[in-house]
């Protein structure tokens, strides 16, 4: 760029003034504070399907945080990094599980919510991840292993909480390579991101080991009613494994008797979603030579943690500020850790905007959150995977799940 | 007086003109939420018109129209991820959700009430799963994102403010396309088929052609209403075809009014505001308020919202006869009274 002397005079004294305003504009820094947060309050998010058929777990999404917040506004609140303490207020909409609900949602409460949190859903959050970008709005710990959502360039203003089902899918599938023996697999996946999820870790886990053969590989859709049929042809391939990536509450407890009601009695892998001792012990889970599936937290439900100080804790906080008494769901237990994992953030917060939220939910770990299993641990900072990267494969032992070392 | 008034043509003329001034000065005063709304209304008031269109006026149930919807929907997104002009796009989003349409119609409407109604719960039944499968299309179960409504940067305007603009100027001319195929020579063969097919067909009016010809200009207008979906969403998934949005829009369509070009644009504000009012009330039992409104919508004005005007006017005349027939009731008894007078003379 050329410039005469006159103009380039000009120049250099808007250059001058310019400067001058920015280094006063500096001096007099304050922190404006972002939507959703006052000196001694905070507000969050969550939009769940509260009503509809996923509503189950979709209220334990809500109500495992108010119990959490519950008790600690009651102590008094939780002291921020700032320096201020603040109680923490939940709020929550339905969304049906229906995206055009979710964006809409978003749109009525992104001014008076300082973070989204704990939402469930993949296609329900999908729906509002670009809105959330561009309006730099966090929506982060929420219940989806959907691997988008925990990549910082793809979704900078996002973290999933529970594992990635690619990551349950090769837990269990490195367990069964590496376990000598010759092995038939037979995979029965729900029709969507989930069942292809934890299909994909476990073909990957096991690709190349000599000793695993898939025999049969078979879908369904989540709105069926029953898998009878693809029970009975993947029982004809003789296969001593079954894989079956379900997230359908009533499709696994039908499946678990109707196997046995046609003699296959295979291995079983569960997802954590669906593997509750609720579920496979009534169905009589114990007549299969194995039960598997992948945990982080403990199981309220167990009589093993009956007397466990953490589930204790959890009980009567669920009980006291969010009405709850029955843990169906393991959704509840998790949103509790959600919401033990953000007063960490809260925590380090230096300043009460989202900047400096999304800035901190980035440095968690190694944080032992309540109800965690001994040795496994929140980490927020591995980029490509979610809050929660480390399971445990387990086996039920007819009460509840122990440890599985090898299969 | 109201109605000598809106006789007069210039009186008419500036009404609409006014109307069209405020519907585009809005969106610049109202806030960002508000424009959302208003441009998520008028997505689904396009759905139902739709709806209207072979429901309504044609007497064919159709429990499929979402279909139709999502369909628009994914054609919007599959072109617009291909970069293909998005006049184009608009045009296919249409053209196919039609086609698709009158191949289905061409042998459901052959058939008659419960019959039709089962063939076209099939369609969202077939249609998620279709789409979770179809992924190279459809992005699976996971969706498809595909934004082409940020405003251009010669206009100046925020996202909300195009995006209303971009779905309302369509929205304006369907429902002059649509109110102008219900009305005229269409329209009344339309509900001659509907009321009875053997007058009809004795008036030389094939029912069959003209229940084909409202069944595929209704999937057309779902396939409008998807490409608006996705300009005010950015967003689709098989969730949006889910069945139990189709019983959504037949809901929206009872409440604003069966049969009316009004009542479809009160219905789609229906579907959009009732479940932020119910969440606003509580979010745990949106369903149970949304099931009370409707019961008491169906139950003060059954023949939807549109209904509102006449049964207020009704309830004015009633009130304004029963306060003439007391001043009449008294002018009588003085009558009688000076006959008396005059008979004792």
């Amino acid at each position: 760029m050329k410039f005469n002397k006159k103009s380039r005079g000009v120049v250099s004294a808007v250059a001058l003034a310019s400067a001058a305003a920015l280094v006063l504009a500096g001096c007099a820094r304050t922190v404006e504070p972002s939507p959703g947060i006052t000196d001694t309050e905070i507000t969050l998010g969550v939009i769940s399907p509260l009503t509809g058929p996923t509503a189950g777990p979709g209220n334990c999404t809500v109500d495992g945080l108010k119990a959490y917040f519950g008790a600690a506004n009651a102590a008094g609140g939780i002291e921020f990094g700032d320096g201020k303490t603040r109680t923490v207020n939940v709020e929550a909409a339905d969304d049906v599980y229906d995206p055009q609900k979710a964006l809409s949602n978003f749109q009525s409460m992104k001014d008076s919510v300082f973070a989204f949190t704990s939402g469930l859903g993949t296609a329900t959050n999908r729906a509002w991840r670009e809105a959330a970008i561009e309006d730099s709005v966090p929506q982060v710990l929420i219940m989806t292993g959907d691997p988008i959502f925990s990549n910082i360039e793809e979704s900078p203003q996002q973290l999933g909480f529970v594992p990635l089902y690619q990551t349950e899918g090769s837990a269990f599938g490195e367990l069964l390579a590496a376990s000598g023996s010759d092995h038939k697999v037979a995979i029965l996946s729900q029709n969507d991101d989930f069942g292809k999820g934890y299909v994909e870790g476990f073909k990957s886990a096991v690709e190349g080991a000599s000793n695993i053969e898939i025999v049969g590989e078979l879908t369904y859709e989540a709105t069926d009613t029953s898998i009878d049929a693809q029970l009975t042809e993947l029982a004809g391939t003789g296969a001593d494994v079954f894989f079956n990536a379900n997230s359908q509450v009533p499709l696994v407890s039908n499946a678990l008797l109707k196997a046995q009601e046609i003699g296959w009695l295979p291995s079983w892998f569960l997802p954590s979603n669906t593997s509750s001792p609720a579920i496979v012990g009534p169905n009589n889970g114990a007549a299969y030579p194995g039960v598997y599936s992948t945990v982080f937290s403990k199981s309220p439900a167990s009589p093993a943690y009956a007397e466990d100080e953490d589930v204790k804790t959890f009980l009567a906080n669920m009980e006291e500020y969010s009405g709850v008494t029955e843990i169906a769901f393991p959704h509840c237990v998790w949103s509790y850790q959600v919401a033990a994992t953000l007063e960490q953030v809260f925590q380090k917060m230096k300043e009460p905007t989202r900047e400096n939220f999304m800035i901190e939910l980035r440095t968690i770990a190694d944080f032992e959150a309540p109800l965690m299993l001994p040795g496994k641990t929140i980490n927020t900072t591995i980029d490509g995977q979610s809050a929660i990267s480390d399971v445990q494969v387990v086996k039920f032992n007819g009460a509840g799940y122990s440890p599985a070392e090898e299969f | 007086m109201f109605t000598t008034l809106l006789s007069n043509r210039w009186i008419r003329i500036s009404l609409w003109v006014a109307l069209a001034v405020v519907l585009i000065l809005a969106p610049l005063s109202l806030p960002e939420k508000t424009n959302q709304t208003i441009t998520q209304i008028a997505v689904f008031a396009v759905a139902v018109l739709g709806l209207n269109i072979v429901m309504g006026y044609n007497g064919q149930i159709n429990l499929g129209q979402i279909f139709f919807v999502g369909l628009g929907a994914y054609v919007a997104a599959w072109g617009v991820t291909q970069e293909w002009n998005i006049v184009l796009v608009f045009i296919l989003s249409f053209l196919v959700p039609g086609i698709a349409g009158l191949i289905v119609s061409l042998a459901a409407s052959r058939l008659k009430g419960l019959a039709i109604a089962m063939v076209t719960i099939m369609l969202p039944l077939v249609g998620v799963p279709l789409s979770k499968r179809l992924e190279e299309f459809t992005g699976g179960s996971q969706g498809i994102y595909a934004g082409f409504t940020t405003p251009p940067d010669w206009s100046g305007l925020a996202r909300d403010q195009w995006q209303y603009y971009v779905v309302i100027s369509i929205t304006v001319v369907v429902f002059i396309l649509g109110a102008n195929f219900v009305r005229g020579k269409f329209g009344r063969a339309l509900e001659i088929v509907r009321d009875n097919e053997s007058v009809a067909s004795s008036m030389g009016i094939s029912p069959y052609r003209y229940k084909v010809l409202s069944f595929t200009v209704a999937s057309m207008f779902g396939g409008v209403s998807g490409f608006l979906y996705l300009a005010a969403i950015s967003y689709t998934s098989p969730e949006t075809m889910s069945f139990v949005h189709s019983i959504g829009l037949i809901v929206a369509m009872v409440v604003g009014g069966a049969a009316s070009i009004v009542g479809s644009l009160l219905g789609g504000a229906y579907y959009v505001l009732i479940p932020q009012i119910t969440n606003a009330i509580n979010p745990n039992l949106t369903a149970v308020f949304q099931g009370i409104i409707l019961l008491l919508v169906l139950f003060l004005l059954p023949g939807g919202l549109v209904t509102l005007p006449a049964a207020i006017r009704r309830l004015v005349q009633k009130m304004k006869k029963s306060e003439m027939s007391e001043t009449h009731s008294t002018q009588d008894s003085t009558k009688s009274v000076t006959k008396d007078s005059s008979l004792k003379k």
